[in-house]
């Protein structure tokens, strides 16, 4: 993802992908129009509104606001209530829960404006969450806050919108103190001007870790402590993964243009079926144990298996998406480890895919390929 | 009935402290000269037994029928139950409290009996029931769900507390709850016009309501004037308009009367819980009490308890962050558009924000705060429970008295009165009253003796009633004691104590919820370790089933499970051990081989020695491990001499480390100092190999050869000593004949061989 203000990518139809705000600007004027409740400070919606478009609903007038995130409301409400206690929210779960998604979501509803974000990386240093100068301008005037070059965080600051910070668990601990202050005393200072900025009512700060990587950067219990954290799980059931699965597959087909048939709902649950039963280690009819890969088999690699699919049922297929386009996409997702996975793999393919009525087509096609 | 008589109905919610306070506030106001209580009049002798000292709640009335203690109801109460605080208000006041529900003599007949006898808490509040029968008859049994989903909430029970329990100052709450429950009846009378015929439970209702009306009647005529009614919501319009005397006497004809004891039992927050068997349907009892004791900042004061909690159990929990968690809290209940917040939230605040987001330490808050491990405790003046009359016949029977004094019990399990003792001090084991201690048997044969050392000590009684939650028998309260010791269990090792206990208490019942847990939880072990030490137990139930006449016959299903499984995990479990883990992995292969051996069923035999087979051939093998494998091997024959010749040598041959090759030495000999003298085949592959070694190579492995001997005691060494000087000539011919070996050289390694074993 850039860093692009909305402004200067007007023609969106061109967009690989749009922000949030983009796509669903409709969506958020609506709710904008008829939200009467009260607002936090320099929020663009109440809470209750945020709640609505992130999971979905009619309005009063008929409108219906489709759901960005299906899951638990719980959560959602918890996500939202910390952002309006000025508490820093820290989205935590395994790689492919929609982490990101949410934070860009929220974003978007609350401020209006989801591009206020600083990637985490091993790299990110403390210039990239406070500011940094331009080295032309500072030579030539001396210090001034014309030679200033503003993060995103302090871009947030200034303009009391919400920051994201994006796997923050990557980024090396001794920058990652740097929020401290931030969060603390919302403000930023700037000793080499002996100024600071101070945040603004609105200001807030999402970040995202994974909880698999745990140990990467472990946050510090000072930093830990300015965070309300709340944990994104798996889909609960599989009807619920099933849908989201279904809904993101016909948005991205949609964006790429894939000549090829939507998938079949009973090829959905086919492929959400193997993941669930692989990453839960039961089958879903609670009867067998199975053994569980490495990988963590998130909705969304079940997503990007079926996306796969599709492209090779489109381009070197029959335009219909069949058993032997998915199995190499599966198999790959599945077989992480060449070794260990192979064995649980060969192992699920035997005692229980083979076994199942009506999924002859896929053991084949697995058979194949693995 | 008299004019002049007031009745006042209050319609609550059984154990919702909301109820309690408003309903103390009402009595206060009304100051009634009687009240009438929805419950047991079998049980009305037990009720000033409410006010004394030493009761202290959670306790439940508990209603069985003396000559068949399991056919029993329990009425669990806590402080916060709306009918304790009404009768204790009674009894402090000096007003007469009277039950007024459908005696339990009249529904404890023997056709009931399919029902669900001991389901728990005051029977017709709808959430009591179990799910089923809610499914059943939903509409009827569950009005609440009704008005709740009217009112926009997922759940009846979160609806009536924000409308009723989280109020603080109602007073005229009980009207709007009779008006609404009115309403409801009303149309579930439509509903139900349609069968015409009351059956079941419906007739049950009736019968009860009509009870209560005529208890209500006689309370009227008696004279008194100011009538207070403590009754479930659902029953309050039904007292409220009364049919003539005579429609209810008509209902109340010929009902069935059995015999019918009372008494009070101590009562834990666990089980008024949802969660356990006999649950009352609070699903938060400590949550409750806090709401019951503390008025002002609820939420601040449970935080600031959660916090104690999570600081006990060295977690930290800041003030910083309880003042954090309270925002969050209110802030949510806001986002609801609710006036306070309630449990949800507050749990949902405390994982945000103190536990950041692991929900690990909220299952211990539930345990502690939010269930609560508070355990009742009634007076030394209540009755005996059935329990203790169980055991009392069972003493009778058995003819083995209670004494206090301390005896030996020597049981022959093959008479069927001894075993029949057995069982029972087994069980009794289990519900955790230790009256007898096994010792162990010396001398005659352990298979058909047990001996037993019984001393009754004066804390059993206390012990007895406290078991007295899990059963009326002593064996019901043993099975369903172990059935909640499976759901506790966590490891394989703890699941095959418990099944022992079980085939030796003769608990058939539970032994197959056991296996299956078992099997289960052998799929899921990823720790050969825990499958290894589990299986002696198992065998040892196997191989004394017969005389226990315990049906053994699915351990053999387990057993063959977990031999499979320990072959296929072995491998992986022995590489790269340190010499601790691989002391006590030898233990482990000692006590698997032993079982297998012991058993004799040719496919584990199989598997096993394969299993043994492939372990030695690795080379990276800690010594230790791969010399009990050969010598495992040795002892089933399943090696030829020749094969463990080469493998020795290959073991202590030069290029292997000293000291791994020591630890082979030690593998193979550990502890078998007689054994060797006695086995005549290790004597002579050890013999061989020796006599075979060249002399750099002899000199090489004196000293790790020596480590091993040295460790056997001195007439051991002696005896060896003697048998290689005396024995030589014997076994000097079979050298010649097998390897051709010089006679000379052999010998004289001979006496140098004598002194290394230090004779």
């Amino acid at each position: 993802m850039t860093n692009n203000s909305p402004s200067t990518s007007a023609n969106a139809s061109q967009l690989l992908r749009e922000h949030a705000e983009q796509q669903f600007a409709g969506e958020l004027a609506e709710l904008a129009k008829q939200d009467e409740r009260p607002r936090p400070p320099n929020w663009k919606l109440s809470p209750w509104a945020v709640a609505t478009y992130i999971l979905g609903g009619t309005l009063d007038d008929g409108f219906v606001v489709t759901p960005k995130y299906i899951g638990n409301r719980r959560t959602i409400e918890i996500a939202i209530a910390t952002l309006a206690t000025d508490r820093a929210l820290l989205l935590l779960g395994v790689p492919g829960t929609a982490k990101t998604w949410l934070a860009e979501h929220l974003a978007a509803a609350v401020a209006g404006d989801s591009t206020l974000l600083v990637q985490g990386t091993a790299g990110t240093s403390e210039e990239s969450i406070r500011y940094g100068w331009n080295y032309a301008r500072l030579l030539a005037e001396g210090p001034s806050r014309n030679a200033l070059v503003p993060s995103p965080m302090m871009r947030a600051m200034e303009t009391g919108k919400l920051a994201r910070v994006e796997e923050l668990t990557r980024i090396p601990a001794e920058v990652q103190d740097t929020l401290i202050t931030i969060l603390s005393e919302k403000t930023l200072p700037i000793p080499e001007l002996g100024d600071e900025v101070q945040a603004i009512r609105g200001f807030n700060v999402i970040a995202t870790a994974n909880n698999r990587d745990k140990g990467v950067n472990e946050l510090s219990s000072a930093l830990k402590r300015r965070f309300n954290t709340v944990v994104l799980g798996v889909p609960a059931t599989a009807e619920e993964e099933v849908e989201i699965v279904e809904r993101r597959v016909a948005q991205l087909g949609h964006a790429l243009e894939f000549p090829v048939e939507a998938p079949a709902l009973a090829e959905i649950r086919r492929i959400v079926t193997v993941f669930r039963e692989l990453r839960n280690g039961v089958t879903e009819d609670g009867k067998t144990k199975i053994k569980t890969p490495s990988g963590t088999m998130s909705t969304a690699e079940a997503i990007s298996v079926l996306n796969s699919g599709l492209a090779l049922a489109a381009h070197f297929g029959d335009g219909r998406l069949q058993a032997h386009d998915i199995a190499s996409g599966l198999v790959g997702a599945v077989v992480k480890d060449p070794v260990q996975d192979r064995v649980v793999w060969l192992e699920y393919l035997e005692t229980v895919v083979k076994e199942r009525q009506g999924w002859k087509d896929v053991y084949r096609a697995c058979r194949e390929v693995s | 009935m008299p004019e002049s008589a007031s009745i006042h109905i209050f319609g609550i919610r059984h154990h919702g402290p909301g109820s309690a306070r408003s309903l103390r506030e009402s009595l206060e106001k009304l100051q009634p000269d009687i009240i009438l209580v929805e419950g047991p009049p079998d049980a009305q002798d037990m009720l000033p037994l409410l006010a004394h000292p030493e009761m202290q709640p959670p306790v439940a009335l508990l209603v069985y029928r003396p000559d068949a203690p399991n056919r029993a109801v329990y009425y669990p109460f806590a402080v916060f139950s709306p009918e304790w605080q009404a009768i204790s208000y009674g009894l402090s006041r000096g007003i007469s409290v009277r039950f007024m529900d459908l005696p339990q003599a009249h529904q404890l007949d023997d056709a009931g009996d399919d029902e669900h006898p001991d389901e728990g808490a005051v029977p017709g509040d709808a959430p009591d029931e179990s799910p089923d029968v809610k499914e059943e008859s939903a509409l009827r049994r569950d009005p609440l769900q009704w008005l709740a989903q009217a009112a926009g909430y997922s759940d009846g029970e979160r609806w009536w507390e924000h409308i009723v329990e989280q109020r603080r100052d109602s007073t005229d709450i009980f009207e709007a709850v009779m008006e609404a429950m009115t309403a409801l009846r009303e149309a579930q009378v439509e509903v139900s016009r349609n069968d015409g015929q009351l059956s079941g439970e419906a007739l049950l209702e009736a019968r009860r309501e009509a009870y209560m009306r005529q208890t209500i009647r006689t309370a009227g005529r008696e004279g008194f004037g100011r009538i207070a009614i403590v009754c479930g919501a659902w029953h309050a319009p039904a007292l409220a308009k009364m049919p003539t005397a005579k429609e209810d006497a008509a209902l109340l004809k010929d009902l069935p009367e059995v015999k019918t004891a009372a008494t009070w039992v101590p009562w834990t927050n666990g089980r008024l819980c949802f969660a356990s068997g006999y649950g009352a349907g609070v699903e938060s009892p400590g949550w409750y009490g806090h709401l019951w004791s503390t008025r002002e900042g609820v939420v601040v004061r449970w935080m600031t308890k959660v916090a104690a909690l999570l600081r006990d159990e060295d977690l930290d929990a800041s003030p910083a962050q309880v003042i954090e968690a309270v925002r969050l809290a209110e802030t949510l209940s806001h986002l609801r558009a609710r006036s306070l917040p309630d449990l949800t939230e507050v749990n949902e605040a405390v994982q945000t924000v103190l536990c950041f987001g692991n929900d690990a330490p909220l299952r211990l808050i539930r345990q502690k705060l939010i269930i609560g491990e508070t355990l009742g405790r009634v007076p030394s003046e209540t009755p005996t429970i059935p329990l203790q009359h169980d055991l009392t016949r069972e003493q009778k029977r058995l003819r083995l008295p209670a004494e206090a004094t301390q005896k030996m019990l020597d049981l022959d399990l093959r008479k069927p009165t001894d075993i029949a003792r057995s069982h029972l001090l087994h069980r009794l084991n289990l519900l955790g009253i230790p009256w007898g201690v096994r010792e162990s048997v010396t001398g005659k044969s352990g298979t058909f003796h047990e001996l037993w050392r019984t001393e009754w000590q004066p804390e059993f009684a206390v012990h007895l009633i406290e078991a007295g939650v899990w059963g009326n028998t002593v064996i019901d309260a043993a099975v369903a004691r172990a059935n909640d010791k499976i759901i506790h269990a966590s490891d394989l090792p703890k699941l095959t104590r418990l099944l022992e206990q079980v085939l030796l208490a003769d608990l058939p019942q539970v032994v197959e919820t056991l296996v299956r847990n078992l099997q289960a939880e052998a799929a899921r072990a990823s720790d050969v370790n825990q499958l290894m030490q589990s299986l002696p137990a198992l065998a040892n139930v196997l191989r004394y089933g017969d005389v226990r006449r315990t049906n053994a016959s699915a351990l053999t299903t387990i057993i063959d499970e977990f031999v499979a499984r320990i072959a296929v995990g072995l491998t992986p479990a022995c590489s790269s051990l340190n010499d601790e883990a691989a002391a006590v992995m030898f233990d482990r292969l000692l006590q698997v081989d032993a079982v297998v051996s012991l058993l004799q069923v040719g496919a584990h035999l199989e598997t096993w020695h394969g299993v043994l087979r492939r372990l030695s051939d690795q080379q990276t093998l800690h010594g230790l491990i791969a010399g009990r494998c050969c010598r495992l091997l040795i002892d089933a024959n399943a090696y030829e001499a020749s094969d463990t010749q080469r493998r020795l040598s290959l073991a202590l041959s030069t290029a292997s480390e000293p000291a791994q090759a020591a630890r082979f030495v030690e593998g193979l000999l550990k502890g078998s100092g007689q054994s060797l003298l006695h086995t005549e085949a290790l004597w002579m592959v050890l013999d061989e190999w020796v006599t075979g070694l060249s002399e750099e190579n002899y000199i090489a492995t004196l000293p790790l050869v020596r480590r091993t001997f040295a460790t056997f005691t001195l007439p051991e060494r002696r005896r060896m000593g003697e048998r290689i000087s005396h024995g030589s000539g014997r076994l000097a011919p079979r050298q010649v004949v097998l390897v051709e070996l010089d006679q000379t050289r052999a010998e004289a390694v001979l006496p140098t061989l004598a002194r290394l074993l230090g004779v």
